[in-house]
């Protein structure tokens, strides 16, 4: 390691090329917890917006108009606002509203930090635009096919369990893969809020080493190399998943 | 998104306007009302909010003029042409568009010289290169996926009818596609409005920028935060809202399969 | 004229070689007609803007100086840290007076006016709840900070606050008010400004010891050996005449030990 941090400080001494984060131990440990916070922020986020999507599908299903309008109200206002504002409006505006906690120092500290809101605001986001992608999904399947299942003896929500709902995840998985990397992109507006995620850690670095151009090419890399196996990933599972003969 | 109650959006706005109305009501006394507030700065707000536009429709028509080329690339019979095609592609399709635009606003120098003529390259023009790149990838890729939906019996009826393969994608293919490029298109737009926002970050006096300094003018008051906020919230919405309810009427009766 | 979308790997390899576009000089600068200055939108009261918008202050005042010494118009720009030192190496300014800290790095890529034209410390504005008394205390706690100050690492590293860095300043206050951090780490002379306000006097307060003196640089690009020399010159008679001690007094701000000191050793040396 010591070698390898040598080298990095002998290639800005002598050419200017200043990749602080391998040989400064600081550096390299914020711009690795960054990646951290950026995994952090994705998965919490990635399962809550799926969990939301799923509720709120159900909840479409529902025989109450007020449900379903209100479902349909929270998709159609978080689909059409910039996630950006969303998050602003959650940190600093819902945040100072809900009750505090009384710090020994006698100031208020929100409930909630900064991270925590982040994770909320980006999940409110995917999960609108994950309701309507499970909807989708399970309009797709036939009704035919739900009618053939009951005929078959299988209860509603037997039918819907075994037949309906493993049709209509395959059927929906494409949009859902997609959005779903999308939302590992959305994690860097984050940044906004001071979450020390991959963005932040990098342009703390280039703002105090003056490495502009080094840390946004680490950057780019490290974003190809996250979304390039997160789409792998996910990828390969549509394909696992593939219903054969019943793909377009 | 079908089966979308006509009757969402009146009562929604109803909703928005009541909150920012009632916001101010909820803190403690204060000398002019946040509905004051907001009506007094509207239209600078406003007008930040028509530099949002600009942006994101020069960032469209650019990006989609630079994202059908690279979709014709993509479909290409040169393998060396795809492939780099390709990987430009995913490049910008994977980075996400806040670095995009760090990488734009940072690198793009203020001003370019082409041949003895000095061109200056303003903050917000160097924003909608930022905005352009991830719109050219996406429109690429709508682009071959549409082309690949057509099924191959057209190509095929095509060849037999002696066509060159330049006439059958620009007679056949193409004419069939935008049809069922319409609708993603049109959610890539939605995208890129709402992502406009993002400028603020880097500098340029959009309305976010411009929404930071009108609570700054006012003292930084805590509730008027929600009301200010809130009102760009509503900009958006009311712009991004008919667009997304008229994609989903277009998939519908396309019915894209 | 750094990036022309060429590969990345070219792009990196010969912006860090090739120096920044040739910069204007004094020469250039007369022909054109105005000098072109990089200011502080929001630094009070260093540089910022009027209610009718116009930035004023100290270093516009300082900036006006040296337009008139080279018998020139005056023209200045906003930047925020972030941005400052990219603006200078393309050209979009010909001189950063902005509230620059002298730190090594930065003197790698830009030309600092020697000698410096004043020096700050760094401090904390606190909530006067908050009881905190020493710098020590404030390990463990988040601590709202402005992205780009180079001091963040070093309070985070020495005293282990955590930092919680927003753009600009606004955002970091609105934080700090809200209890999302106990207080406000930024420059010392910043947040003297601000105490200028009635609105911060009654909850705020600077408790703890001023640290980490740092000079404060104007930059001119680097290689712009010319334009350096003019601003040297005006320095060192700024020295003599005790113009930034008065521009201290004009602004509503204590003379510095650092700006009296400095005038005193001038008015020795005469």
């Amino acid at each position: 390691m010591n070698a390898v941090a040598d080298w990095f400080r002998t290639l800005y001494e002598t050419t200017g090329i200043n990749l602080t984060i391998f040989y400064d131990a600081y550096d390299f440990q914020r711009y690795a917890a960054g990646i951290g916070m950026t995994l952090f922020l994705s998965v919490a986020s990635i399962v809550a917006s799926v969990v939301i999507g799923a509720a709120g599908a159900a909840a479409q299903g529902s025989g109450s108009a007020l449900v379903r309008q209100s479902v349909q109200a929270f998709v159609v206002v978080f689909r059409n606002t910039p996630p950006l504002v969303q998050i602003f409006f959650f940190y600093f505006g819902v945040g100072a509203v809900i009750p505090g906690i009384e710090t020994s120092y006698g100031t208020r500290e929100p409930l909630l930090g900064n991270v925590a809101w982040a994770v909320i605001s980006l999940s409110l986001f995917a999960g609108a635009f994950n309701v309507e992608i499970f909807r989708s999904g399970i309009e797709a399947v036939p009704r035919t096919t739900l009618e053939a299942a009951e005929a078959l003896g299988y209860t509603r929500l037997g039918a819907y369990r075994h037949i309906v709902l493993p049709l209509a995840v395959r059927v929906c998985l494409p949009a859902l893969n997609n959005n779903l990397i999308n939302l590992l992109k959305t994690t860097t507006l984050a940044y906004a809020i001071a979450v020390p995620e991959t963005l932040y850690a990098a342009k703390q670095i280039w703002s105090e080493s003056q490495n502009v151009l080094e840390m946004m090419l680490l950057l780019l890399a490290t974003y190809m190399v996250l979304v390039g196996v997160f789409a792998g990933l996910m990828h390969q599972w549509e394909r696992q998943m593939r219903i054969p003969g019943y793909h377009r | 998104m079908p089966r979308l109650s006509r009757s969402v959006p009146p009562v929604l706005c109803a909703i928005l306007i009541v909150y920012a109305g009632s916001a101010h009501a909820l803190g403690p006394p204060t000398p002019a009302s946040a509905l004051e507030i907001v009506i007094k700065w509207a239209p600078l707000l406003l007008g930040g909010f028509a530099f949002n536009i600009l942006i994101s429709l020069l960032a469209m028509a650019l990006g989609t003029l630079a994202g059908f080329g690279l979709g014709l690339l993509l479909i290409s019979e040169q393998v060396l042409a795809r492939r780099a095609a390709w990987s430009v592609m995913q490049f910008f399709r994977n980075a996400p568009w806040l670095v995009l635009l760090f990488f734009a606003m940072f690198l793009i120098p203020f001003r370019i010289t082409v041949m003895g003529v000095t061109i200056p390259l303003p903050d917000w023009v160097k924003a909608v290169i930022g905005f352009a790149l991830p719109v050219m990838a996406n429109v690429a890729e709508i682009l071959r996926g549409a082309v690949a939906s057509i099924p191959s019996t057209q190509w095929e009826a095509a060849e037999s009818l002696a066509l060159s393969r330049r006439q059958t994608v620009w007679l056949v293919i193409l004419p069939q596609c935008f049809k069922r490029m319409l609708p993603s298109w049109m959610n890539l737009y939605a995208l890129i409005t709402m992502a406009t926002v993002q400028a603020s970050i880097v500098g340029v006096s959009e309305m976010l920028t411009i929404t930071a300094q009108v609570h700054a003018a006012e003292g930084g008051r805590t509730d008027l935060f929600a009301p200010l906020y809130g009102f760009a919230l509503l900009c958006f919405f009311l712009y991004c809202y008919p667009i997304d309810y008229m994609t989903a009427r277009l998939e519908r009766r396309f019915n894209v399969r | 004229m750094r990036m022309r979308g060429v590969g990345l790997v070219l792009a990196a390899v010969s912006s860090i070689s090739v120096p920044a576009a040739a910069a204007d000089g004094p020469d250039a600068i007369k022909a054109r007609g105005t000098l072109i200055v990089g200011v502080k939108p929001d630094y009070r009261p260093f540089s910022y803007r009027d209610p009718q918008g116009a930035l004023v202050g100290i270093e516009p005042d300082l900036a006006a100086d040296i337009a008139k010494r080279l018998g020139v118009k005056l023209e200045l720009v906003p930047v925020v840290s972030s941005n400052r030192i990219e603006f200078l190496q393309q050209g979009k300014v010909d001189l950063l007076i902005a509230t620059i800290s002298d730190k090594p790095e930065r003197r790698r890529v830009i030309q600092a006016i020697d000698p410096p034209y004043y020096a700050d410390f760094v401090n904390v504005l606190l909530s006067k709840k908050s009881g905190i008394k020493d710098w020590a205390e404030l390990k463990g706690k988040p601590v709202c900070a402005t992205a780009g100050a180079w001091y963040n690492k070093t309070i985070a590293q020495t005293y282990g606050a955590e930092p919680l860095a927003f753009d600009g300043s606004e955002k970091a206050l609105f934080a700090m008010k809200q209890g999302n951090c106990v207080g406000y780490l930024y420059d010392q002379t910043f947040l003297q400004g601000r105490m200028l306000d009635d609105e911060w006097k009654t909850d705020f307060a600077m408790p703890l010891k001023g640290i980490l003196e740092t000079p404060w640089i104007m930059a001119v690009a680097k290689g712009n050996d010319a334009l350096a020399q003019v601003v040297v010159d005006a320095t060192k008679d700024w020295a003599k005449s005790g113009l930034v001690v008065d521009e201290e007094k004009k602004w509503g701000i204590t003379p510095t030990a650092y700006t009296l000191g400095m005038h005193q050793q001038a008015g020795d040396a005469k």
